[in-house]
C-alpha cells in the first residue's frame, strides 16, 4: 500500500511538472461591450480564432461587459484602481484623462513603433490618440470607428413630396413636413448618451464646443427645443436614450433618426431598402460624431508582448476585418477599408463621406461629469424650466469652467 | 485550584474567539467601509482628477448645504418618494393581510401569487413598469385610451408631473407583500378571544380593527415601516433603471443623486451626500425606536 502510494505521489510530481511546463502559455484576460448578442458571439469567435492561429501560446479569455449608457467606462476604471484591471479592454477616447492621470494604462509608444503594421493606421489617428492623453505618448490603439449620420425612410420622404435635405434649414423644415398621423419627422435622445447627436444641433446653429454659449450655440438649442414644443419628436423624448430612438424608428413612429452604422445590419432587415442615411447637413457649421472605439493595455498587464499581439490583432489582423464586417462599423486598417464588402456598402459609403466633419467631443477631467449632467439640463431646456440661453450657459461652465 | 484558574481564563477567551469571526466580518464590511466614506467626505476625491485629490475638510458639506440647489430639491423629493411610496405600501399591504386572513377557497394559491412583486429583482420590475407606463406603446396608456378616460396618449416618465407618481406606484406595487406578509404573521399572532371579548361587547367590525386588530399589531406596524422607510429611502434600482432621476431631475432622490455622483466618480462628494441621507434617516429611526422600546418595556 504504501509503495502504491509512493509511486502515486511521484506519478502527481510529475503531473504538475509538465503543467508548470505548459504553464509559459500565456493568458490575456480582456473585457469587451457589444451592443447585441450575436457581436457578443462574434468577438468570442475571434478569440477562439486568435487562440487557435497565434501560435505563441496566447490564450485570450473574453469577459463581455455591459455598456450601460457609458458606466462601462467607469467600473473599468474602479476595477483598474481596486486591483482587479484585465490585461486588455476595449475603450472609448473620451475616457483617456481619467486613466492616463491615474497611471493605469500601459505606454504603447515603443510597440508601435516596431510595429510592421503600423502605417495601415492613418497618421491622424494616431495623433488624436495623443491628443486625448493629453501627453506626446499613445496609450490608446485605434480599432473602429463609427461616424454618426441621419437614418431615415425613403418612403416616408416620398410620400411627403421632400427630398434628402442639403441644409439645416431643409433638415428642420423635414422635421415638419414628415410629421403626420402619429408619424413624428425626428427621433431626438434627450436621455443618456444624447449629446452626441444633440452636437450636429450646435454646430449647425453656429457653436461648437468650446463656445457652447455663443449666440449661435443658443440657436441651435433653441431649434431643438422648438422640434420638441411643435411636436416634431416623440413626447418621449426627454426620456428617450439609445433603445426608444432605435425602437421608434423601426416601429415607423419616426421618420428619422441620428445613429451610426452599427445599427445598419439589423434597419436593412426591418426596412429592406426602404432605409437610407444622410450625412446631419451642414447649417453655419457642421458637426457630427466620430464614435470610436479603441482598446487598450494596462500597465497591471504581466505580458505586454502577448497582450499587444492580440490588440495587433483587433487593428489590423483578421480581427479587424471579421468585426467590421459583422457589425458594419469603418475599419481603421487601409487593407481592410479597401475589401469590397466594405466599398460597396451604401451606410460605409456615408460614414465615410461624413468622415472630414467627424470629431469627438472634448477631452477634458470634467467630460466625464459633463456627460452625467447632460441630460438633466438638457431635459430642464426641453420641459420649460430653463431658456436655451441658461441651458447652454451651464453646460459651457460645466465643461470649460476650472 | 489552578484548574478552576484556568478553566475560568479559558472560559474567558472562547466567548471572544467564538464571536471574533463574526465580528471581523461585520468590521471589514460594515464600520471599514462607513469609515472610509466618512473620511472621503472630507476630500476632494474624484477619481477623475486625481492630481487635485487632497482633504479640504468640510468643503464638499458647505457646498451642499449652500451652494448646490440640487441636494436640498433632491432632499425634498427623497420625502415625497418615502411618504407616499411607504405610505401607499402599507395601506395595500395591510388591506391584503386583511384578505388573506380570511379563509377562503385558493387562499395558499393567492398567498404564493401575492409574493412574486417582492421576490422579482427591481430592475425587471422597473423594466416591466417602463414598458407599461411607455408613451408609445404602453399598455396603460391603451387601456386608458380604450376606456375613454383620455384621448391623447401620456409620456408618463418623460412629464415632470407624471414621473414621479409613476415611478411610486412601482414602488408600492413592489413593497405591498412584505407589509403584507408581516401583517399577516401579526395578525395571526392575535388571540381569538379579544376578538370575541369585542364582539360580546357589541363591537363592529371597524371598531374590531381599531380597538383589537390595530394595537394588536402596533409593533409589527412600527418595525416593518421603519425598515421600509430606511430601503426606500436608498433605494435607486427603481427609478435609475425608469427615469435615471429625470425628467429634468423630476425623479431625482438624494439616493439617485448620490449614485449619480459617485458613478461620475465624484466619490468625497457622493460621500458627504451620503452621509447626510445617513443622518436624516437617523434622524426619522432614533425617536421611532426609542419611542417603540420604550412602549415595549413600560
Amino acid at each position: 500500500m504504501k509503495k502504491f502510494l509512493a509511486l502515486a505521489l511521484a506519478a502527481m510530481m510529475c503531473l504538475s511538472m509538465v503543467s508548470l511546463a505548459s504553464a509559459e502559455d500565456v493568458t490575456i484576460k480582456f473585457w469587451f461591450w457589444a451592443d447585441n448578442d450575436a457581436y457578443a458571439q462574434t468577438m468570442q469567435e475571434m478569440i477562439a480564432d486568435f487562440n487557435a492561429t497565434n501560435g505563441k501560446g496566447i490564450t485570450v479569455v473574453g469577459e463581455q461587459q455591459d455598456w450601460n449608457g457609458g458606466e462601462y467606462s467607469n467600473n473599468l476604471l474602479t476595477a483598474a484602481i481596486g486591483g482587479g484591471a484585465p490585461d486588455v479592454a476595449t475603450f472609448k477616447l473620451t475616457a483617456t484623462p481619467a486613466f492616463v492621470n491615474n497611471g493605469q494604462l500601459a505606454n504603447l509608444d515603443e510597440f508601435i513603433a516596431n510595429w510592421a503594421d503600423k502605417d495601415q493606421i492613418n497618421e491622424n489617428l494616431y495623433n488624436t490618440m495623443k491628443q486625448a492623453s493629453g501627453t506626446d505618448s499613445i496609450y490608446v490603439m485605434p480599432w473602429n470607428t463609427q461616424v454618426l449620420y441621419v437614418y431615415y425612410r425613403p418612403s416616408m420622404f416620398k410620400a411627403a413630396g421632400i427630398g434628402v435635405p442639403t441644409t439645416y434649414e431643409e433638415f428642420l423644415e423635414a422635421c415638419k413636413k414628415l410629421t403626420h398621423d402619429g408619424v413624428y419627422g425626428f427621433g431626438m435622445r434627450g436621455s443618456n448618451g444624447g449629446q452626441e447627436p444633440w452636437g450636429c444641433f450646435l454646430y449647425a446653429g453656429g457653436g461648437d464646443w468650446e463656445h457652447m454659449d455663443s449666440e449661435g450655440a443658443i440657436k441651435g438649442m433653441q431649434d431643438y427645443i422648438d422640434l420638441y414644443k411643435n411636436g416634431y419628436v416623440p413626447e418621449t423624448a426627454p426620456n428617450d436614450g439609445f433603445s426608444q430612438v432605435i425602437d421608434n424608428f423601426k416601429s415607423g413612429l419616426t421618420a428619422m433618426t441620428i445613429h451610426h452604422i452599427g445599427s445598419s445590419a439589423q434597419m436593412i432587415e426591418t426596412f429592406g431598402d426602404d432605409v437610407d442615411a444622410f450625412i446631419f447637413p451642414k447649417g453655419e457649421g457642421q458637426w457630427t460624431s466620430m464614435g470610436d472605439t479603441e482598446t487598450v493595455m494596462f500597465e497591471s498587464c504581466a505580458n505586454k508582448e502577448a497582450a499587444f499581439e492580440w490588440m495587433a490583432y483587433l487593428a489590423t489582423g483578421k480581427g479587424q476585418e471579421t468585426w467590421c464586417t459583422v457589425t458594419g462599423n469603418v475599419p481603421v486598417a487601409a487593407r481592410v477599408q479597401a475589401l469590397p464588402q466594405f466599398q460597396e456598402n451604401k451606410f460605409m459609403k456615408v460614414s465615410i463621406e461624413g468622415a472630414p466633419v467627424a470629431g469627438i467631443l472634448p477631452v477634458r477631467d470634467t467630460t466625464t461629469q459633463w456627460i452625467k449632467d447632460w441630460p438633466g439640463v438638457i431635459q430642464q431646456a426641453l420641459l420649460g424650466d430653463i431658456t436655451a440661453e441658461e441651458c447652454m450657459k451651464q453646460l459651457q461652465a460645466a465643461m470649460w469652467e476650472e | 485550584m489552578q484548574k478552576t484558574v484556568r478553566r475560568k481564563r479559558r472560559s474567558g477567551i472562547w466567548p471572544y474567539l467564538l464571536l471574533a469571526p463574526a465580528m471581523i466580518i461585520m468590521l471589514s464590511v460594515v464600520v471599514v467601509p462607513i469609515i472610509n466614506a466618512v473620511g472621503m467626505s472630507f476630500q476632494n476625491y474624484n477619481l477623475v482628477k486625481p492630481n487635485k485629490m487632497g482633504w479640504i475638510g468640510l468643503g464638499n458639506y458647505q457646498k451642499l448645504l449652500t451652494n448646490d440647489p440640487q441636494f436640498w430639491k433632491s432632499l425634498w423629493r427623497t420625502v415625497v418618494w418615502v411618504f407616499f411610496g411607504v405610505g401607499g405600501q402599507f395601506l395595500f399591504g395591510f388591506m391584503l393581510a386583511l384578505l388573506l386572513n380570511k379563509e377562503f377557497k385558493g387562499r395558499g394559491v393567492i398567498r404564493a401569487v401575492s409574493l412574486i412583486p417582492w421576490v422579482t429583482p427591481g430592475v425587471l420590475i422597473a423594466l416591466m413598469w417602463s414598458w407599461m407606463f411607455d408613451g408609445n406603446y404602453g399598455v396603460i396608456n391603451d387601456i386608458l385610451l380604450k376606456l375613454g378616460i383620455i384621448s391623447d396618449k401620456i409620456a408618463f416618465l418623460a412629464k415632470k408631473d407624471s414621473a414621479m407618481p409613476s415611478v411610486i406606484i412601482t414602488i408600492i406595487w413592489q413593497g405591498i407583500p412584505f407589509f403584507a406578509l408581516m401583517i399577516l404573521a401579526g395578525l395571526q399572532g392575535i388571540p381569538a378571544d379579544l376578538y370575541e371579548a369585542a364582539a360580546i361587547d357589541g363591537a363592529t367590525g371597524w371598531q374590531k380593527l381599531y380597538y383589537v386588530t390595530i394595537p394588536s399589531l402596533r409593533n409589527t406596524i412600527f418595525v416593518t415601516t421603519m425598515l421600509r422607510v430606511i430601503w426606500v429611502a436608498n433605494s435607486v434600482d427603481v427609478i435609475f433603471n425608469m427615469t435615471g432621476g429625470g425628467p429634468a431631475y423630476a425623479t431625482q432622490t438624494l439616493s439617485v443623486y448620490v449614485y449619480n455622483k459617485a458613478s461620475a466618480l465624484d466619490m468625497g462628494y457622493a460621500s458627504a451626500m451620503a452621509l447626510m441621507l445617513m443622518l436624516v434617516l437617523l434622524l426619522v429611526a432614533i425617536p421611532y425606536l426609542r419611542a417603540n422600546f420604550r412602549d415595549q418595556e413600560g
